[in-house]
């Protein structure tokens, strides 16, 4: 029997189905199937790769690119996601606000877009924990170099740093999520400047280790001030060692 | 929450917002750390929403409270900038922080625009 080697992760059929070979004509090409590059990824339900497909049939109707991105909660296991985050690598700064549109009125999903050239991507990668952490698990149109060797520049990472600050000034007021948020920014900043690897899962463990806490009291809001009192430490900390190389 | 203490939270919070962006001045690559900024409500956010709290909301405060606010900020930022400056930061611009406050209570309508 011949056989057909296809990527692990596909949407539309599981292994050993049995399939339909068809001769490659204009009429049964109506949709561009996408041969896509996976990122930290082992897993995916299926329904969330045709999603991405559509997505990428959009986008590529609509704008001009270089690569799409596919990143954030979106790839997590399960539903919980609120948006899909896409990062749409372009040269040209279009208005992207209408495809942000049709994907809401086409999938009922928000879609949230960063639009950056291959020059801003290769900087973010090299100078912002952040990028690296989102871009550690990823779904692409065109492979990606994650190698980049790391440009430190304290002074953003100070920026970064600013950031996180909002937690202690307004520590009653914030929610869980966004409590979180600042955990993990701060901890990315913090395991960056150690030269450490950055992955969602490393920080996870980290702020988890430090904290002793779970990620999803942090996520539900059931931190208290105890919890406040060591983010202080652990800022501080991440703040002197910043400045420590700042000029 | 008490009027003063929503002045405070205020107050830290839009310190926070002029530090960042007069640090912002002091780097060249500023751009990228701005991008990947979606899930937290940043401090200019929040300091809006408490300036909405905090009576009159919809003109500006009296002379007194003015004065208050203006002089807690600044002595905020130029804390914060000074212990940079301190550790060796260089390209701190210390003369932005008048105008930047000044622009910051007229657009928060704690004073009144020209």
């Amino acid at each position: 029997m011949d056989q057909i080697y296809i990527p692990k992760n596909r949407a539309g059929f599981n292994g050993g189905e049995y399939v339909l070979i068809l001769p490659l004509s204009s009429q049964n090409i109506k949709k561009e199937k996408f041969k896509l590059f996976f990122y930290g990824i082992s897993n995916l339900e299926k329904i969330k790769l045709r999603l991405i497909e559509e997505i990428f049939n959009l986008i590529g109707k609509n704008a001009d690119f270089e690569n799409i991105i596919i990143t954030g909660s979106f790839l997590e296991r399960g539903f919980c996601f609120n948006d899909i985050d896409i990062l749409l690598v372009s040269g040209k700064k279009g208005d992207y606000e209408n495809i942000k549109g049709k994907i809401e009125d086409n999938f009922g999903i928000k879609a949230h877009f960063l639009i950056l050239n291959n020059k801003e991507l290769a900087s973010g990668l090299s100078s912002e924990p952040l990028y690296e952490m989102m871009l550690s698990k990823c779904i692409s149109l065109k492979r990606i170099s994650l190698n980049v060797k790391r440009k430190i520049n304290y002074k953003i990472l100070d920026l970064a740093l600013l950031k996180s600050k909002t937690l202690i000034d307004n520590f009653k007021i914030l929610n869980g999520n966004e409590k979180y948020y600042l955990v993990l920014n701060m901890i990315s900043i913090l395991l960056f400047v150690q030269g450490r690897k950055l992955s969602k899962e490393i920080i996870n463990r980290e702020i988890e280790k430090l904290f002793s806490v779970k990620i999803s009291e942090i996520k539900n809001n059931f931190v208290d001030i105890k919890f406040l009192k060591r983010y202080k430490q652990i800022y501080n900390k991440t703040f002197n060692k910043i400045m420590e190389n700042i000029k | 929450m008490n009027r003063n203490k929503l002045i405070e939270i205020f107050i830290s919070n839009l310190a926070n917002s002029i530090i960042h962006k007069i640090l912002e001045k002091a780097i060249e690559q500023a751009e990228i750390a701005e991008k990947y900024d979606k899930e937290v409500r940043n401090s200019w956010q929040i300091a809006k929403i408490y300036r909405e709290k905090i009576n009159p909301s919809n003109r500006s405060l009296p002379f007194r409270d003015i004065s208050e606010i203006k002089s807690k900020i600044k002595s905020k930022i130029e804390n914060e900038l000074k212990l940079r400056i301190e550790k060796g930061y260089k390209n701190i611009n210390l003369e932005l922080i008048e105008k930047f406050i000044e622009r910051a209570l007229k657009d928060m309508l704690v004073i009144e625009k020209a």
